[in-house]
């Protein structure tokens, strides 16, 4: 074999061995959680904001 | 096309125009939106013991917030009128209130802290997260009331800028949690044990419900996985069920039943065991688990005394669990 073709063959093994691992990372790693976006409008009906210092009747 | 939300375990496949089962996220044009994002239909300032959150800076208040919606479904949930809601419907009228209002107000209020309770903060995750990283540096605690219904990766995420947490253990079997909340058990524990490794102060509350989860060996069984998995420093609320939305055909929890719930976890080896919705002079106490002397003492949701000496047993110089300053 000549230089030529042994650094052609060196190059060919190492860039499938790059793609491989990095395929394999891309793959196995846990995706990361995507964020809702919010809305421009809320869909329900709004009120202003009242005296807040009274305690909420709901639970917890 | 189809968006999937990966906040919970229920990993919902949401269709264009659809909402998750929350109700509260929702497919616009492919794009996962949540449409609660500074618009709470709830906001009080509260005692912190109502949350119940017994061991964190005890008779403060706190600023308490939600919006509509939730991930599970509990057939006994006492605020399914905000819980189960659907903005849409137009039955529950909502604030505008950014997180920077929010943390302007609770200031202004000489609130030291700020609660995500009444439905479930994980269903408006964003305006949670956001909300309280700002908070957290306005220098106000983050205090979550949660059913602990959420994917691993969200989670630890949001745990970064919270500091106590009150986790729901709904009971100690999937089928309960299948049958009677719409969901599993395991995603709950690993939240609760995510939390507690997390180094943020830990609550739990488990509801009794007479003929479903009150029996002596469920109780215990329950008692048991805290002390392992949580510590037996670990607080616990027993609290009692009145009939609601859709189990008005059970009674609600005996006294009883509370007391002998007590008894039992504390057997187990858990030092702080507490009663809750109903009165009950010593499941309402904070004792010294070394000394047995009473170190809080508490009417409802008022603080008559409180003996902690920084922290500790003013007897045995005991280190109480608790964040109390």
């Amino acid at each position: 074999m000549t230089r030529r073709k042994f650094i052609r063959r060196l190059i060919k093994a190492s860039s499938v061995i790059v793609v491989g691992i990095s395929w394999l990372a891309k793959n196995t790693t846990p995706r990361k959680f995507v964020r809702a976006f919010r809305v421009k409008k809320y869909p329900g009906p709004l009120k202003p904001l009242r005296n807040i210092s009274k305690q909420s009747k709901w639970s917890g | 096309m189809k968006v999937q939300c990966e906040l919970c375990p229920k990993m919902c496949l949401i269709g264009p125009g659809q909402s998750g089962e929350c109700r509260v996220r929702i497919n616009i044009d492919g794009v996962l939106r949540t449409v609660v994002y500074g618009y709470p239909c709830s906001i009080n300032i509260d005692p912190i013991e109502k949350k119940p959150l017994y061991h964190f800076l005890p008779g403060t208040p706190i600023l308490s917030i939600a919006t509509v919606g939730c991930n599970l479904h509990c057939k006994n949930c006492q605020n399914w009128e905000i819980s189960q809601a659907n903005p849409e419907d137009g039955n529950i009228s909502a604030y505008f209130v950014p997180p920077e209002r929010l943390v302007s107000l609770t200031k202004r209020n000489n609130c030291p802290s700020l609660a995500y309770t009444y439905t479930d903060p994980i269903v408006y995750y964003e305006y949670t997260y956001d909300t309280a990283k700002l908070a957290r540096s306005a220098g106000i605690r983050n205090v979550l009331v949660t059913a602990g219904y959420i994917n691993e990766q969200p989670w630890k995420e949001l745990l970064k800028y919270v500091d106590a947490a009150n986790i729901d253990l709904k009971g100690i079997s999937d089928d309960f949690y299948r049958q009677v909340c719409s969901g599993t058990l395991k995603p709950v524990q690993n939240a609760m044990v995510l939390a507690k490794a997390s180094g943020i102060l830990v609550e739990v509350t488990n509801l009794i419900i007479p003929t479903l989860n009150d029996k002596p060996e469920q109780i215990r069984e329950l008692a048991r996985w805290i002390k392992v998995n949580l510590g037996g420093e670990t607080p616990l609320h027993f609290s009692g069920f009145y009939p609601r939305y859709k189990m008005r055909n059970l009674p609600p929890t005996s006294l009883n039943t509370l007391e002998m719930a007590r008894q039992i976890a504390m057997g187990e080896g858990l030092d702080y065991v507490y009663i809750g919705n109903l009165r009950s002079k010593q499941g309402e106490n904070t004792y010294c688990p070394g000394c047995k002397v009473l170190l809080i003492e508490r009417s409802g949701y008022t603080i008559l005394k409180n003996q902690l000496k920084d922290g500790c047993c003013p007897d045995c110089g005991k280190e109480i669990y608790g964040v109390w300053k």
